[in-house]
C-alpha cells in the first residue's frame, strides 16, 4: 500500500460515502452475556454461512450488516466458556438484539491461543498508534500511576524525588504538558495537585491507554506529542477492593474500592486513596559548612524535609444500564496534600522549611450512552475544581545537607518569603458523539471546553494589589472526524479547531509622575487549525501495518502563562503555542508458535517537526523554571518491542526507544552566521533507553490451589549530556542507569481473595538521577496486602 | 514480513540514525602548551535558545586567531555564571537569586591549563569586588520587609569564607526607602560601596523617590564598620544594579560615573545628566568643582559601564536613549578625566550591528583595553588603542558571546 495515497483514498471516501450503498442493507445485533448476565468484553460472534466474524465490544454487543438473507447460523464463543450456536430462521421474525448466554466451561482450561481480540487488543488493532497498558494486571503492585506508565515503550516518567514529587511524562521526545493526560477521556488538566500521577494508586484504573503522536478526535484535546487516557474501573456490580502497603522510609498507602449496584441499575461509588511518605532517602551530596562555604564532599545524608501525604476521596452516585443511560453518575472528589520541598531545581539548593500544600474539591457529571438512536453513541462530562493551593516559605534560615542552619534575623524566607494561595477557579466541560453510519462509516465530533480564572491572595500582605489582577484563561478545542472501515484496512481523517483567549493585566504608569500605578487589561486571542489522518492495513491477521500524520497546535497552560504560585514555575504570559507536524509509520506482528508458544513483535518509526517548541527553562534568576518558546526541533527515531509467551507460566518482553531529538533552529536571534548547536542533540532529555521484564506464574507447592507469580523489571537509561553535546572538552554527564525491581505475589483464600505481594525496587542500590541530577531513592522494600470481591 | 527482517530493519533504522551522530566529543583539554606563560581566561556562552553557562576558554593572544566553544573549554554547571578574578585565581561564581551556589575556583597550572582548584558554596550575591588578598562580596535584600545586606569576606588563598556580617540598608536611605549597592571599589584601605535607594515593595520594588541623588557608604577593612555617607546632589546613583561606578587612578583619587538612569514605577525619572565626579584622595566628600558631563560632552548619550586604562582614560560604554535602568550601550568612547575629553572610538563595528558588548572586560599592562563584541556575524575580542581611541578586530569567538575576558599566570 503506497501511504501517500492515503489522503486520495480518504477523500474518494468521502465522495463515494453517499451514493455507494445500496438499500437491502440487513442488521443483525445482539449482546453476549455469561450466566450472571455480564456482557462479555471479547467473545467471538460468526455468522457461519458468511464465514464473516465479530467480536463483542466492552458492553457485550456485536452487530452485522449486509445483504443477509435466512437461515443463518450464529455461533459464540469465548475462553473459558462453551460454545453457543444458534439459528435465525426468519430475519424479519426474529427478535433482536439478541441475547446470548455463554455457559462457563466446566474443564481445566489448557491454555488457549487467542484468537478473538480482547478491548485491549481492539484499541491497538486501531488506525492510531496506541499502546494499552492492562492495569489490572499491575493491581498488585504499589505503583501508582505515573511508575506504571515508565514501563511503556517509549515512555520515561521524569520526576524529583521519591513519594509525590512532581512526575513529567516524555514520551517520544515530547514532554510535560505536550503530551495531555486524559481521565476516562476528561483532560486532567488542573486537577489541581490532589489528584496527579504521583499519587494516584493503580488499582484505580482499568486499563491505560496510551496514544503515540497523532491523537484521535475523540480525546478532543491540543495533546502535541501523544496522550495517556487512564480508563477507570466502571463495574456494573458489586465489588469490593481494599488493599494496604507499608515500605522503606515509613510509606503507607492505601486504597478502597467499592460499589453497589442494585438490581434496578442505581449505584453508589467510592474510591478512596491515601499515601503517605517520608521520603528520607539517602541522597550523595556534597555539604556546605554554612559559615566557611567549605564542602564536604560526597556525603551520604538523608534527606529531612520531604514529608509527602494525601488524601483522597472520590464518590459517584447515580445509575447504570438504564435505557436514557449506559452511565449517569454525579460525582465529587475531595482530596487534599501536603509536601515539604526538599530541594530546588537543583540538588545543590536544600530546604528545611518550605513547603506547599493543597486540595481538590470537585463536583463532577458523566454521562454515557451507547446506541442512544441506532449507531449514536454520546457521552457528556463535566467538572469544576473549587480547590486551593497554598505555598509556604516565611522560615528565615539557610540550611545544609546536615539538617544544620543559620537563622537569621526578621521576615524573610529560604528562598523568598512568601505565603500566597490560590484558586484556579477551573472547569471542563466535554462532549463527544460518535455516528456508526453503517457497517463501514463513522464520524465523531468532539468538544472540550476549559476555563479558568485564578484569584490569588497574598497572605503576608493584603494589600498587595499586585496579586488582586484577573488571570484568566478561556480554551476550546473542536474536532471532527471520519472514518472508513474495511475488512481488512481502515483510514480515518480529522480536522480540529483551537481556540483560546487570555485575559490577564499587565501593570504601568499612567501619568509619568511618581507613585502611579494602573493596570492594563490584555486580551489574546489564538486561534487556529489542524488536521491529520490515519490507516491501518492488515496483510495478514497476524501482521499489521499503520501509518498516521497529523498537524497539531498545543496551547500553553494557565501554569505556563501565570505560573504555579511559587513553588516551582515562574508565570510567562507571552508564551505562544507550538506546532508539530507528527508522522509515524508502524509495525506489528504476532506469531503463533507451536504448542501455545506467543511472540509479539512490534516497532514504530516516527518524525517530528516542531515549531517554537514550549520547553522550560531557568528564569533569570535562576529560582524558578519559566516556560519559553525555544528552537525549533526535529525528531527522527524508534521504538521497538518484543514479547513472549508460553500459555499461562511465563512472559517475557522487552522494549527499546531511540530518539534523535536535534536542534533545527539555524540562526539564533539577529545572528547571520550558523548556530554552533544547529543540528546538535537536544542536551538534558534521555535519548536511548528501554525496559525488560519477565513474569513466571505457578501453583504453589504448599497448596496447589494458590498462586504465585514472581516478576521483574528492568529499567535502563543511556548516558545523556546535561548541556549541549557539541560544546566543551570536559563534559557533565547523566551516567548510564539500570535499575532492578523484583516482585513476589501470592494469592491464597477460599475464593483466591486475598493477595500478598512483596517488591524490591533498585535491587542493586544504584545511584539513580533525573531531572537535571536530581536523585531519586536507593533499593526499598514494600509489602502490600489486598483483598478484592466481586 | 518476518520477524528476522523486522530485526534487521531495526538494527538498519538504529545504525543510521546513530551513524550521523558526533556526540562522542574527545578532544584534550583547554589549549595549554608545554611552556608555562600567563593565558587569557575567556568566558563565552553559546548563542543557543536552551540556556547554558559558559565555557572556558584559554587563548595566548587576544589580537588574532579564532577559538570555538565546540568541543573545547570547561564545561560549567548552572546556566548565569559571573567572575571576578583577585590574587591570581578565578572564581566563577552562580548567580541565583535566594539561592546558594557553588563557586569553582580555576588556576593556571604549570603547563597553562586552566584546573578546578576547588568548590566552595556561597550565596547568591549581587555585589563582589576584590579587597586585598579576600573577595568581598554582598547579598542585596530588595525587600521592605527584610532591609539588610548580608556581607562575605572570601579569602582566596583557601577559597574560605573567613567572615561575615549584616548591614541595615534602610539605616543607609531616606525615610521609606533602603540603599541597593551598585557595587564597591576598595578605595586606600577603605571599601566604598556607592548605592541607589529602592522601595522595596509595592509593586515598584527597584523604583525610587529619590532619582537625582548619588551616594556612597564607606566602610572600614575588615571590619565593614559604616564611617560615614557620601552624598551628592548634582548627578543621580553612582554605578547601576550589579556594575561597578567608581574607579581609583594613579594618585589615589575616586573617579564616580553615574548613568542617570533612576527609576519611579518602570519610568526613567532622574533630571540629572549622567556625568564623572571625583572624591580627591584621602577626602570623604565629593569634590564641589569638579563634575564632567558626559550627555554635554558626548551629545546626548548616556555611560552604562567604564574600565579604567590608566592615566585618566577610561574606556567607556555609552548609548543614547535612556528607556530602562539595565540597558547597555553599544558604542564606545575614551575619556581623560583630567582634560575632560570625550572621543568616539573608531573601528568598532557598526552599531546597528554590534549585538551586545561585554562588560566583563580586560586591560593590559600596556593599557590596551580588550572588549568583547558580539555581532551578527560572529563574536570578537576587539582592542582598543586609548591614545588614538581607535580599536581593531582580534579574536575571533565562534559560536559565543564573551561574558567575560581576564588573565592569568601559570602556578609555580
Amino acid at each position: 500500500m503506497q501511504y501517500t495515497n492515503l489522503p486520495w483514498i480518504f477523500l474518494l471516501c468521502c465522495m463515494l460515502t453517499g451514493t455507494v450503498f445500496s438499500q437491502n442493507q440487513r442488521h443483525i445485533s445482539g449482546v453476549v452475556v455469561d450466566s450472571y448476565g455480564v456482557p462479555l468484553n471479547g467473545a467471538t460472534v460468526i455468522l457461519k454461512e458468511l464465514s464473516s466474524g465479530k467480536v463483542t465490544n466492552g458492553q457485550g454487543e456485536f452487530s452485522f450488516f449486509g445483504n443477509f438473507s435466512g437461515p443463518l447460523t450464529i455461533e459464540a464463543s469465548f475462553i473459558g466458556f462453551g460454545t453457543h450456536t444458534q439459528s435465525i430462521q426468519n430475519l424479519n421474525t426474529e427478535n433482536f438484539p439478541l441475547k446470548i448466554i455463554l455457559k462457563e466451561s466446566s474443564f481445566e482450561l489448557d491454555a488457549v491461543t487467542l484468537s478473538a481480540k480482547s478491548r485491549i487488543q481492539e484499541i491497538e488493532a486501531l488506525a492510531f498508534n496506541v499502546e494499552v497498558v492492562n492495569a489490572e494486571e499491575l493491581h498488585n503492585t504499589t505503583l501508582d500511576i505515573g511508575h506504571a506508565l515508565n514501563r511503556v515503550s517509549g515512555i520515561r516518567i521524569r520526576e524529583d524525588g521519591g513519594v509525590g514529587s512532581r512526575m513529567n511524562i516524555s514520551m517520544n521526545g515530547f514532554r510535560g504538558n505536550q503530551v495531555k493526560i486524559f481521565v476516562d477521556g476528561i483532560p486532567m488538566e488542573n486537577f489541581g495537585s490532589s489528584f496527579q500521577l504521583n499519587n494516584i494508586p493503580i488499582n484505580l484504573a482499568k486499563r491505560i491507554e496510551v496514544y503515540k503522536g497523532v491523537v484521535p478526535v475523540g480525546l478532543g484535546a491540543d495533546a502535541l506529542g501523544g496522550a495517556v487516557n487512564i480508563v477507570t474501573n466502571s463495574f456494573d456490580k458489586n465489588h469490593l477492593d481494599l488493599s494496604y502497603s507499608y515500605g522503606s522510609f515509613n510509606t503507607h498507602r492505601s486504597n478502597l474500592n467499592a460499589g453497589y449496584v442494585s438490581e434496578s441499575g442505581f449505584t453508589v461509588q467510592l474510591n478512596t486513596y491515601q499515601n503517605y511518605s517520608d521520603n528520607n532517602y539517602k541522597v550523595k551530596v556534597d555539604v556546605a559548612d554554612l559559615n566557611t562555604g567549605q564542602y564536604f564532599p560526597n556525603q551520604n545524608v538523608e534527606r529531612f524535609n520531604d514529608v509527602y501525604h494525601n488524601e483522597t476521596v472520590i464518590g459517584n452516585i447515580g445509575v447504570v444500564n438504564k435505557s436514557y443511560a449506559d452511565r449517569l453518575l454525579f460525582g465529587i472528589t475531595l482530596g487534599q496534600n501536603y509536601n515539604e520541598i526538599q530541594t530546588g531545581a537543583r540538588q545543590v539548593s536544600v530546604y528545611g522549611d518550605r513547603h506547599s500544600r493543597g486540595n481538590i474539591i470537585m463536583p463532577s457529571f458523566k454521562y454515557q450512552k451507547k446506541n442512544l438512536i441506532e449507531g449514536l453513541d454520546v457521552t457528556l462530562n463535566a467538572n469544576y475544581n473549587l480547590g486551593k493551593e497554598e505555598v509556604v516559605d516565611t522560615v528565615h534560615r539557610r540550611y545544609n545537607w546536615f539538617g544544620e542552619f543559620i537563622e537569621y534575623e526578621g521576615p524573610g524566607g529560604e528562598l523568598s518569603n512568601r505565603h500566597t494561595e490560590f484558586e484556579n477557579n477551573n472547569g471542563i466541560v466535554t462532549a463527544s458523539v460518535d455516528y456508526k453510519i453503517d457497517e463501514r462509516h463513522s464520524l465523531s465530533v468532539s468538544n472540550v471546553y476549559n476555563m479558568f480564572d485564578r484569584e490569588t491572595s497574598n497572605l503576608l500582605n493584603a494589600n498587595d494589589d499586585l496579586y488582586a489582577q484577573p488571570q484568566q484563561t478561556n480554551k476550546n478545542i473542536f474536532g471532527a472526524g471520519y472514518q472508513f472501515e474495511e475488512e481488512n484496512w481502515s483510514i480515518t481523517g480529522f480536522a480540529k479547531n483551537y481556540n483560546q483567549v487570555n485575559i490577564f493585566d499587565q501593570s504601568y504608569n499612567p501619568t509619568g509622575n511618581y507613585g502611579d500605578v494602573a493596570y492594563r487589561r490584555n486580551k489574546d486571542h489564538f486561534n487556529s487549525f489542524g488536521y491529520g489522518f490515519a490507516g491501518t492495513y492488515f496483510f495478514t491477521d497476524d501482521f499489521q501495518v499503520k501509518a498516521s500524520f497529523e498537524k497539531s497546535y498545543r496551547l500553553p497552560e494557565p501554569n505556563e502563562l501565570y505560573g504555579d504560585g511559587g513553588i516551582l514555575f515562574e508565570g510567562n504570559s507571552n508564551l505562544k503555542p507550538e506546532s508539530s507536524y507528527n508522522y509515524n509509520l508502524g509495525a506489528g506482528y504476532w506469531i503463533d508458535l507451536y504448542e501455545s508458544h506467543l511472540v509479539n513483535i512490534g516497532g514504530n518509526i516516527f518524525y517530528r517537526d516542531s515549531k517554537d517548541f514550549i520547553r522550560p527553562v531557568l528564569n533569570q534568576n535562576q529560582v524558578y523554571q519559566v516556560m519559553d518558546n525555544l528552537s525549533d526541533v526535529t525528531n527522527l527515531g524508534f521504538e521497538a518491542e518484543a514479547r513472549y509467551s508460553f500459555k499461562n507460566l511465563f512472559s517475557a518482553g522487552a522494549n527499546l526507544t531511540y530518539q534523535n531529538l536535534r536542534n533545527n533552529t539555524q540562526f539564533e536571534g539577529a545572528q547571520t552566521q550558523e548556530s554552533v548547536v544547529y543540528r546538535d542533540r537536544i542536551p538534558n532529555i534521555p535519548y536511548l533507553y528501554g525496559n525488560a521484564d519477565m513474569a513466571f506464574n505457578f501453583k504453589s507447592p504448599l497448596n496447589t490451589s494458590h498462586p504465585v507469580s514472581i516478576g521483574y523489571n528492568l529499567l535502563y537509561v543511556h548516558s545523556f549530556f546535561l548541556y549541549w553535546p557539541s560544546l566543551g572538552s570536559s563534559k557533565l554527564e547523566v551516567p548510564e542507569q539500570l535499575s532492578h525491581d523484583l516482585n513476589l505475589t501470592y494469592t491464597f483464600g477460599k475464593e483466591q481473595n486475598f493477595q500478598f505481594t512483596l517488591e524490591c525496587r533498585n535491587l542493586t542500590d544504584e545511584n539513580l538521577y533525573d531531572n537535571f541530577s536530581l536523585q531519586k531513592p536507593g533499593r526499598n522494600f514494600s509489602g502490600k496486602i489486598r483483598y478484592t470481591f466481586k | 514480513m518476518k520477524k528476522f527482517d523486522f530485526y534487521f530493519l531495526a538494527m538498519l533504522a538504529f545504525s543510521s540514525l546513530t551513524g550521523c551522530t558526533d556526540d562522542d566529543v574527545d578532544n584534550p583539554g583547554t589549549g595549554g602548551g608545554e611552556e608555562a606563560t600567563s593565558r587569557y581566561i575567556i568566558a563565552a556562552t553559546p548563542v543557543a535558545s536552551e540556556g547554558v553557562a559558559d565555557y572556558l576558554l584559554t587563548a595566548s593572544d587576544l589580537t588574532e586567531g579564532s577559538i570555538s566553544t565546540t568541543g573545547n573549554g570547561v564545561e560549567q554547571d548552572g546556566t548565569y555564571r559571573y567572575y571576578v578574578t583577585n590574587n591570581n585565581k578565578f572564581f566563577s561564581l552562580l548567580y541565583g537569586q535566594g539561592n546558594p551556589g557553588a563557586v569553582t575556583t580555576y588556576q593556571l597550572d604549570d603547563k597553562g591549563n586552566l584546573v578546578m582548584l576547588s568548590n566552595f558554596q556561597s550565596e547568591t550575591v549581587q555585589a563582589f569586588a576584590p579587597v586585598n588578598d579576600d573577595v568581598l562580596m554582598m547579598k542585596i535584600s530588595r525587600s521592605a520587609d527584610s532591609p539588610v545586606a548580608n556581607w562575605y569576606r572570601l579569602d582566596t588563598e583557601t577559597s574560605q569564607i573567613v567572615d561575615q556580617g549584616q548591614i541595615n540598608t534602610a539605616e543607609l536611605a531616606p525615610e521609606g526607602e533602603q540603599a541597593f549597592f551598585s557595587w564597591m571599589t576598595q578605595v586606600g584601605d577603605k571599601v566604598y560601596a556607592p548605592f541607589f535607594t529602592v522601595k522595596g515593595c509595592c509593586s515598584d520594588t527597584f523604583g525610587t523617590a529619590y532619582p537625582d541623588q548619588a551616594w556612597i557608604a564607606v566602610y572600614s577593612y575588615p571590619e565593614l564598620e559604616l564611617e560615614t555617607i557620601i552624598e551628592d546632589d548634582r548627578t543621580s546613583f553612582i554605578g547601576r544594579y550589579f556594575t561597578n561606578g567608581l574607579s581609583v587612578d594613579e594618585a589615589g583619587d575616586a573617579y564616580a560615573f553615574s548613568s542617570g538612569v533612576a527609576a519611579t514605577n518602570g519610568v526613567i525619572s532622574s533630571t540629572k545628566p549622567s556625568a564623572v565626579t571625583r572624591i580627591n584622595s584621602g577626602e570623604r566628600k565629593f569634590d564641589e568643582t569638579y563634575l564632567f558631563d558626559l550627555e554635554a560632552a558626548s551629545g546626548g548619550a548616556y555611560v552604562t559601564n567604564h574600565i579604567y586604562a590608566g592615566n585618566g582614560n577610561f574606556v567607556v560604554t555609552m548609548a543614547e536613549e535612556k528607556t530602562s535602568a539595565y540597558a547597555t550601550g553599544n558604542k564606545i568612547a575614551v575619556i581623560n578625566v583630567y582634560d575632560e575629553t570625550f572621543e568616539w572610538v573608531t573601528g568598532m563595528p557598526s552599531e546597528e550591528n554590534i549585538l551586545s558588548i561585554t562588560t566583563n572586560n580586560y586591560v593590559s599592562e600596556d593599557g590596551t583595553v580588550h572588549i568583547g563584541v558580539t555581532t551578527e556575524e560572529s563574536s570578537y575580542v576587539y582592542n582598543i588603542n586609548v591614545a588614538s581611541a581607535t580599536a581593531s578586530q582580534g579574536l575571533e569567538v565562534q559560536g559565543g558571546n564573551i561574558t567575560a575576558i581576564s588573565k592569568l599566570d601559570p602556578i609555580e
